[in-house]
């Protein structure tokens, strides 16, 4: 959620014919979220949480088709969606691995997590390894500082994480096909 | 003078066992049918056979203070609403909780969720009625996952026990003063990694769907709020406190916590979640009074200092309120701390404690990096303040600054924040306060860090205009 200057003049936008908004998830977001607003751009969380959830990340032709349903602009959508760090609107790994880096982790040796992690997945944080099925990085306190160091992988927490457990963590990830590990 | 508990039983933790009243591993969560066996769910029996102003009278007796950070009076909070007209009602008004809980350190509005779920909504369902409220939205954290679950299970459960929804409070049951039940409906938000949704005007424009942009400050919520509309902002753990507050009564909860020891000054009364992190034997969320000194948490909580280390600083609760010296571990936790030991305040009352291996430059840059991260970037001396003091404290840290650059650090650091009146939002008084106190307690440790800084002198020798030689010399400072 740093503050980061985009370039978005000419963005092109890739598209496919099928939409990433589904008929299921529009019915979803008619009958239970778009009720509990006052305004439509309330429902805008949720609907990006949604789209999230089941690609993994959020496509510009999915930013664009919320917008259209939720009667806003795309620019509006694009506006909330770039302002959150746990909304990914490039592509990355099936499995995330985020290592907390806050004050009560990084002074409980937060580093041997996260080069346990860099060793077994080859990759340097912020990268995505090479067959796609990982992307590491480092976040901000995940509110476990009792039992730190701590580490998401994807929405499972590992507290009190050592090199052992982290890795045995991320054998469970690799061994959990895309719509079991967590997300689904 | 040692330190006598005042509390003789837990009250927020009454169902999560927790040393020294119980053991971790029992926990369980606690479902709709284990609350209400245990007693659960009947300080909104109770409340709703008074009048919503009398709830609102009672909390605002109790002297609560808000558990989020700030300390603020809850129940004087709920007066700062518009008075309903006539019917008691008075268009769309709203509450919010906040559960966004992301300071670093900070982790126990989450033991509540994980554990107690129907506490926060009785809490939620108690507010509504007393501020004549009918939306009330959770805002929880995007990575507290599990924590969602637990709490929109429990919310479900609440909803088919006639708790929410349907006909209105318990089923609709019939209301003091009000034939007609009361109806609130509770939904749950979840935020998406942003720690400045905590505040609480950025949690509104994030429950809007847009970016979590604090507000400028009038219009305060209590009048102009989420969608525009009249909107309460409680802390999930000053919710927990109201149904123990309506059952036992406002002077029940004075005989908890503290009295202020400043003149004139509000008093600190109930017990409050601490929880600890850091250079510690046994960290993790413990309910003690307010006003239990720091030495004494961490003695006998905490099992001391983690292998028998010295204790050498700690931040008293989440990392924007600044640091605890060596000579200040007999620190009251309470809300008088700010003005007695040079912090900014209690904060979350969640210390992380640090021994005497810790390097405190390290420490500084670890927080410096945090709020540049997470400074949302409308003010410009927070968006770049912040970043300014991340490279200072790194420079500092990697040894490649010099002297100069402490005074620098500080003076940025003095310049940032709504104190010094130059910012929307507290985050960048939480940096001030973080670095600047840090960099003040531990002066030693950051000088020994840095490298003299060469001030040129200009010497001529001879007399101007005969001939004489300019020779460059200088002082070293
Ligand atoms: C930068 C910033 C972050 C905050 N984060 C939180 C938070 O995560 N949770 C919270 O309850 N209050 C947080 N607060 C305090 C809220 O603005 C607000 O005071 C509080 O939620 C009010 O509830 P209370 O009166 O019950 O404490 C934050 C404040 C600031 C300035
Ligand atoms: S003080 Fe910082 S975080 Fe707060 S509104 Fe201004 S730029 Fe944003
Ligand atoms: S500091 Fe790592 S979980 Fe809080």
């Amino acid at each position: 959620m740093a503050w980061i200057t985009k370039n978005s003049a000419g963005m092109k936008v890739e598209r496919r014919s099928e939409p990433y908004l589904t008929p299921a998830m529009r019915d979803e977001l008619t009958r239970t979220v778009l009720p509990r607003y006052e305004q439509k751009q309330g429902a805008l969380l949720p609907a990006l949480h949604m789209i999230q959830h089941e690609y993994a990340w959020i496509p510009s032709q999915a930013m664009q088709e919320i917008a259209e349903f939720l009667g806003l602009k795309a620019a509006d959508v694009l506006d909330a969606a770039s302002f959150y760090e746990e909304y990914w609107l490039t592509p990355r790994g099936e499995h995330i691995i985020s290592v907390c880096r806050s004050i009560a982790c990084e002074f409980c040796d937060h580093k041997a997590v996260t080069e346990a992690c860099k060793a077994k997945l080859g990759i340097e944080v912020g990268e995505t390894t090479d067959d796609g099925t990982f992307t590491l990085i480092e976040i901000e306190c995940l509110g476990s500082c009792g039992t730190a160091p701590a580490a998401l992988v994807n929405e499972k927490l590992v507290e009190n994480a050592t090199a052992e457990t982290i890795s045995r963590a991320i054998d469970e990830a690799r061994a959990t096909p895309h719509h079991h590990n967590g997300r689904h | 003078m040692p330190f006598t508990p005042k509390m003789t039983r837990p009250i927020l933790t009454q169902r999560i066992p927790t040393p020294p009243y119980g053991n971790p591993k029992d926990r369980r969560v606690i479902s709709y049918a284990a609350y209400t066996a245990s007693g659960g769910y009947a300080g909104l029996r109770k409340a709703i056979a008074m009048s919503p102003d009398d709830v609102v009278n009672e909390v605002k007796n109790s002297q609560l203070r808000g558990r989020g950070g700030a300390g603020f009076p809850c129940g004087l909070k709920w007066t700062f609403l518009p008075k309903p007209d006539a019917n008691g009602e008075g268009g769309p008004r709203y509450l919010a909780i906040n559960a966004d809980e992301s300071e670093p350190g900070t982790f126990k509005d989450r033991l509540l969720m994980d554990f107690d779920p129907h506490l926060v909504l009785e809490g939620i369902a108690i507010c509504c009625y007393a501020c004549r409220i009918q939306t009330a939205y959770f805002y929880i954290r995007g990575e507290y996952h599990h924590q969602a679950r637990v709490m929109e299970n429990a919310i479900r459960e609440a909803y088919e026990h006639g708790i929410f929804g349907g006909t209105g409070l318990f089923s609709g049951a019939s209301t003091k003063n009000r034939d007609t039940p009361w109806k609130v409906e509770c939904f749950l938000h979840r935020g998406a990694g942003a720690y400045i949704c905590g505040e609480e005007t950025g949690l509104l424009e994030s429950l809007e769907g847009k970016r979590g942009w604090p507000r400028n400050k009038p219009p305060f919520p209590a009048i102009k709020g989420l969608f525009g509309k009249p909107t309460i902002i409680n802390n999930v753990e000053t919710l927990a406190h109201v149904p123990s507050i309506i059952e036992n009564g406002a002077a029940w909860f004075g005989t908890m916590g503290c009295e202020s020891s400043i003149k004139g000054a509000p008093p600190s009364y109930g017990t409050k979640l601490m929880g600890v992190s850091g250079h510690v034997e046994r960290p993790g969320v413990f309910e003690c009074d307010l006003g239990i000194p720091l030495r004494t948490l961490v003695e006998q909580y905490c099992g001391g200092m983690r292998k028998g280390k010295k204790y050498k600083g700690a931040i008293p609760g989440g990392v924007s309120m600044g640091i605890l010296g060596p000579d200040q571990f007999d620190a009251e936790l309470d809300f008088d701390i700010g003005r007695k030991y040079n912090v900014l305040g209690l904060g979350t009352a969640g210390p992380t404690i640090f021994d005497e291996d810790t390097d405190m430059v390290a420490v500084a840059r670890n927080i410096a990096r945090f709020f540049k991260h997470e400074s949302c970037g409308q003010c410009t001396p927070c968006r770049e303040g912040s970043g300014w003091l991340y490279q200072l404290l790194s420079r500092i840290e990697e040894g490649n600054a010099k002297s100069r650059d402490l005074d620098l650090a500080l003076e940025i650091a003095t310049s940032m924040g709504t104190m010094s009146g130059t910012t929307i939002c507290g985050l960048a008084d939480g940096n001030n306060w973080a670095v600047r106190t840090i960099m003040n307690k531990f002066r030693d440790e950051f000088e020994a860090r840095v490298k003299p800084t060469f001030i040129p002198v200009g010497i001529t020798l001879g007399g101007a205009g005969l001939g004489g030689t300019g020779l460059q010399t200088g002082v070293m400072v």
